[in-house]
């Protein structure tokens, strides 16, 4: 193969990893502090990236169109309705099944995801049908033979990337990660410690839920194309993600979406059959991966209390 | 030493004289921590031997590999003169070996009768067809089921065998263990292993709940019994040998009076208490 | 002579029990034929409401009548068969109620297969929709090739089950979430490939011929001492007896030694393998029955509809199978028929609800789970012959 073709597959592969990286982050945050799975997290991802694109409408409406401007009012607006949404999950339909089978908890976030996907597809104009999502970054490009260096996903990977290394420094660094990776150790303790375990899990959901509507944003840039049920492949993926590089981990979480874009994109490249095939076979890679190592590459150490 | 480690991987041998149990350098590591350090430990047949040591200190970890819940990381494990390491833990109950848990493992919903099945399930017809369409015949082993459940429960409480339909989650605590210790005798095991049984319970329970034990021995007089117990009232009264473990070795052996007087031991708990 | 008099009161006391079951039963029966035959938004209200008022009535009363039917559970069962085709015989010209009916019966049987293994065994399927799915393309691809149809109904059950061996080892090796997450990924997996698939009719599906079975024409109307009936009367025959089928064999499934494993397996794995039972056994057994049950339930539905596409299989449809489940009651499969009522025909009569039945479902499930995770009817203590006094 050219080189510069194998340079452009690396290239998307490593967008494409970012984004798998920022929804997997979120999944192990939240199983950090509640070991809880929530599965509408993808669809949060979908919500964000809805949010963002209301908002730059609403923005083109009122005449605003900066770019630097409206890509940041996107964001942001994205990022802190996606963190109201997951504080108010994690208060309203985590929290008080805390004490119920683990199994209901699974539905109910199962559920919820199905809710939001529904929500979006019947209430937002059009909602069925893909929505055209804004280039609301520099186009500019840079050819190196069969390489395309686009300026927008190179800005795109930056600014993943950058949010997820402010997250983990969030966590790692300041007195409220402290208090969120001393629920994840042990609640319990935590809580006789004086820490006031509701406020934590609430803002450790509004992280992982804001990170995910950045995902959603830079997913919509990205392919400029955004669909109601595009959280359902971001949520598997993202799950997987997780759990293959340890649930609980951020460098897992990290790592595990970089691998599962690593796959995809060897996938597509390699597999003899047609492209539409592509996500018959990520859904497969994620069942044989979970059966070859259950609980992660990087396996959790503490087997059962028996 | 050696001679346990003949025992292991010798011959079969399952003579009156062998012991009913020998370990021999049982190691269980789990990544860095190392649980139980080469641990040579022997059970005579119908002797109750209790299992003592600080928190952390293996007895726990000892039970579950021996049950195959864990896989040892080294050593042998012979049972009845047959070598068990490894099994799976559906093998090792099979070959005798029955036991309670710390924390009460019950299936809570079910009742007192179920839970009792559950260790009887061995003897029970377990094929689909037979399950499925075999009505009468599942009627006769059912109605004689109840009739063993009921009398193995007896023993330990008349009241409990009124309440042989009643959820289990609806006893108090020691007819759980009752109940628990039920599940563990119904399929007649040469070894029961009891982790913790006067856990949760007041200081009457627990004397109610030994002089149940020691009634049931007296029935069974070929039943070996492993215990683990902090109460060490509780040890004095009910067991002829001891052994202490500490960072899963054996650090003493021998009945509860001696052992309790070695410095050694004194240490091993106090520093325990100071830490 | 007191024992007389006891008796005498016994007697007494059964006979009241048997009129007030079947006093229930044909007002259940009348009830379902209203609901069914109905298509005015007025009368659907006002009949929910009926039977959320009777609901909350039945449950004061139930310590008292509940003797009546579980004390003789093959008369309730009887009773239940004989008010349902009673509502058949009322309805049998009118083709679009009988074929609702006919569906939630389907949906019955496929039900009451997640039961055994979400409810009894507690293995997370939130594929089921792909294994009814597996039993309705076989069923296409079969009956296509002039298979007979008895034959091809098997099939439908077994391939099904064939294709959930494939995910044994994965189910085997993971647990609650890791588990829920194979299902999911293999649900969506399933829509996927068929979607893309164009030997199997991609994104157009499938057409198929209504069922012959031994030469009985499934598809043509009924005529029956100088009365015709709509031919759904045929598939309505069938798919009761499936009905029937499956409950009865769930219930002795759970009333068993196997049932009991199940609910050890589902309750406790650690326990339940350290007193011999074999955890991997219990749940291949379950969760094969379980995907059988979907498999044949897919493949008549696929006949009778005769027209399959991937959109019927996807994992929004796996979700509403798992509500029904979890609204009938988890673990006890008398609830699936209401939940099964409920989720299949109001959307349906409702057309203005039917766009939003996913989101509707959504929030139901949600609702059930935070108020009343125990489902309509709650699962009982297990009595392995109730009735016999043991």
């Amino acid at each position: 193969m050219d080189a510069g073709v194998l340079a452009q597959y690396v290239f998307n592969g490593v967008m494409l990893g970012v984004i798998y990286a920022m929804v997997a982050v979120g999944f192990t945050l939240f199983f950090g502090v509640l070991d809880v799975i929530q599965f509408a997290h993808g669809d949060v991802v979908m919500a964000g990236a809805f949010v963002g694109l209301a908002t730059y409408l609403a923005l083109h409406a009122l005449g605003i169109a900066a770019p630097a401007v409206v890509v940041l009012v996107v964001a942001c607006a994205a990022g802190l309705g996606m963190a109201l949404l997951g504080a108010i999950i994690a208060r309203w339909l985590i929290l008080p099944l805390r004490a119920a089978p683990a199994f209901n908890t699974l539905l109910v976030t199962l559920m919820l995801g199905s809710i939001l996907r529904e929500l979006v597809r019947l209430f937002y104009p059009n909602g069925s049908n893909p929505q055209p999502f804004p280039r609301l970054l520099p186009s500019a490009s840079a050819n190196l033979g069969h390489f395309t260096l686009r300026l927008d996903t190179t800005l795109l990977i930056v600014t993943g990337l950058v949010t997820i290394v402010i997250v983990n420094l969030v966590v790692r660094r300041t007195r409220l990660g402290l208090a969120i990776r001393a629920v994840a150790q042990d609640s319990e303790t935590a809580r006789v410690m004086g820490i006031d375990f509701e406020r934590v899990v609430l803002v450790t959901f509004a992280i992982g839920s804001a990170l995910a509507g950045f995902a959603g944003v830079v997913y919509g840039l990205y392919y400029n194309e955004v669909n109601f049920d595009i959280g359902l492949l971001l949520g598997v993926i993202g799950f997987s993600a997780a759990v293959v590089g340890g649930l609980g981990s951020i460098y897992g979480a990290i790592l595990g979406g970089f691998l599962f874009a690593a796959l995809q994109t060897i996938g597509s490249v390699a597999l003899p059959v047609s492209s539409a095939y592509s996500n018959v076979f990520a859904f497969a890679v994620v069942i044989v991966l979970m059966t070859w190592k259950p609980t992660g590459l990087i396996a959790e150490p503490a087997s059962e209390r028996v | 030493m050696t001679a346990a480690g003949e025992t292991a991987n010798g011959p079969t041998r399952d003579t009156a004289a062998a012991p009913l149990l020998a370990c021999a350098e049982l190691t269980m590591r789990f990544g860095g921590l190392v649980a139980l350090d080469a641990l040579d430990l022997h059970v005579a047949r119908g002797e109750i031997l209790g299992l003592i040591g600080p928190n952390g200190s293996g007895k726990t970890t000892f039970f579950n590999v021996l049950t195959g819940l864990y896989r040892a990381s080294g050593g042998r494990i012979a049972f009845a003169g047959r070598d068990i390491t490894g099994l799976a833990p559906q093998a090792v109950y099979r070959a005798g070996i029955a036991r309670t848990f710390q924390r009460s493992r019950l299936c809570l919903p079910l009742t007192v009768f179920d839970n009792v099945m559950i260790g009887n399930h061995l003897r029970l017809s377990r094929g689909t067809g037979f399950n499925v369409f075999r009505r009468r015949a599942l009627r006769r082993q059912y109605e004689e089921s109840v009739e063993a459940a009921r009398a193995l429960v007896v023993t330990f409480n008349p009241q409990l065998a009124a309440r042989l339909f009643d959820a289990a989650g609806a006893l108090d605590m020691i007819d759980r263990r009752r109940v628990e210790i039920c599940r563990a005798l119904v399929n007649a095991p040469r070894l029961l292993l009891l982790d913790e049984p006067s856990a949760g319970m007041t200081r009457g329970e627990t004397r109610e709940l030994m002089d149940d034990i020691l009634q049931v021995r007296a029935a069974r007089p070929a039943l070996t019994i492993v215990i683990i117990e902090h109460e060490m009232n509780v040890i004095e009264r009910m067991t002829q040998r001891c052994v202490v473990l500490n960072y899963g070795r054996k650090i003493a052996e021998g009945p509860f009076r001696a052992v309790a007087a070695e410095r050694g031991v004194q240490e091993a708990y106090l520093g325990q208490a100071v830490a | 002579m007191t024992g007389t008099a006891a008796s005498r009161v016994a007697v007494h006391s059964q006979r009241t029990d048997l009129v007030v079951a079947a006093v229930a039963v044909a007002a259940i029966g009348a009830w379902l034929w209203a609901f069914l035959a109905t298509d005015r938004v007025g009368v659907l209200a006002t009949l929910l409401a009926v039977a959320a008022v009777a609901f909350v009535l039945a449950q004061r009363l139930a310590p008292r009548y509940r003797r009546a039917l579980t004390a003789r559970p093959r008369a309730a069962t009887s009773l239940v068969v004989l008010a349902v085709c009673a509502v058949a015989v009322a309805l049998r010209d009118q083709p679009y109620p009988l074929l609702m009916l006919c569906t939630v019966l389907l949906f019955v049987v496929a039900c009451v297969g997640l039961d055994i293994q979400i409810g009894h065994c507690g293995i997370v399927n939130f594929a089921g929709a792909a294994f009814f799915g597996t039993g309705a393309y076989t069923a296409a691809v079969l009956a296509a090739r002039g298979v007979p149809h008895i034959a091809v109904i098997a099939a439908g059950g077994v391939v099904a089950a064939l294709v959930g061996s494939l995910l044994i080892l994965p189910v085997l090796r993971t647990r609650g979430y890791y588990a829920a997450l194979v299902t999911i990924a293999f649900g969506i997996l399933f829509s996927t490939f068929l979607e893309v698939n164009d030997a199997l009719g991609g994104p157009q599906g499938l057409k198929l011929h209504g069922i012959d079975l031994f030469g009985w024409k499934f598809n043509r109307d009924v005529t029956l001492g100088g009365t015709t009936a709509s031919f759904y009367v045929n598939y309505f025959v069938l798919s009761l007896a499936l009905a029937v089928a499956a409950f009865v064999f769930a219930r002795r499934v759970e009333r068993s030694w196997l049932g009991l494993a199940f609910d050890a397996v589902r309750l406790d794995e650690i326990a339940a393998a350290t007193f011999g039972i074999g955890v991997a056994r219990a749940k291949i057994v379950a969760f094969t029955l379980g995907n059988l049950l979907c498999g044949i339930a897919g493949a008549v539905y696929a006949m009778m509809q005769g027209f399959i596409a991937p959109n019927n299989f996807t994992f929004g449809e796996s979700l509403i199978l798992v509500s029904i489940v979890i609204l009938g009651g988890i673990g006890n499969p008398l609830g699936i028929l209401p939940a099964a009522l409920i989720i299949v025909v109001v959307p349906q009569k409702l057309q203005f609800i039917q766009e939003y039945r996913f989101l509707l479902y959504g929030v139901l499930v949600v609702l059930i789970l935070l108020f009343r995770p125990e489902g309509l009817l709650p699962r009982r203590i297990r009595e392995y012959f109730p009735g016999s006094g043991a």
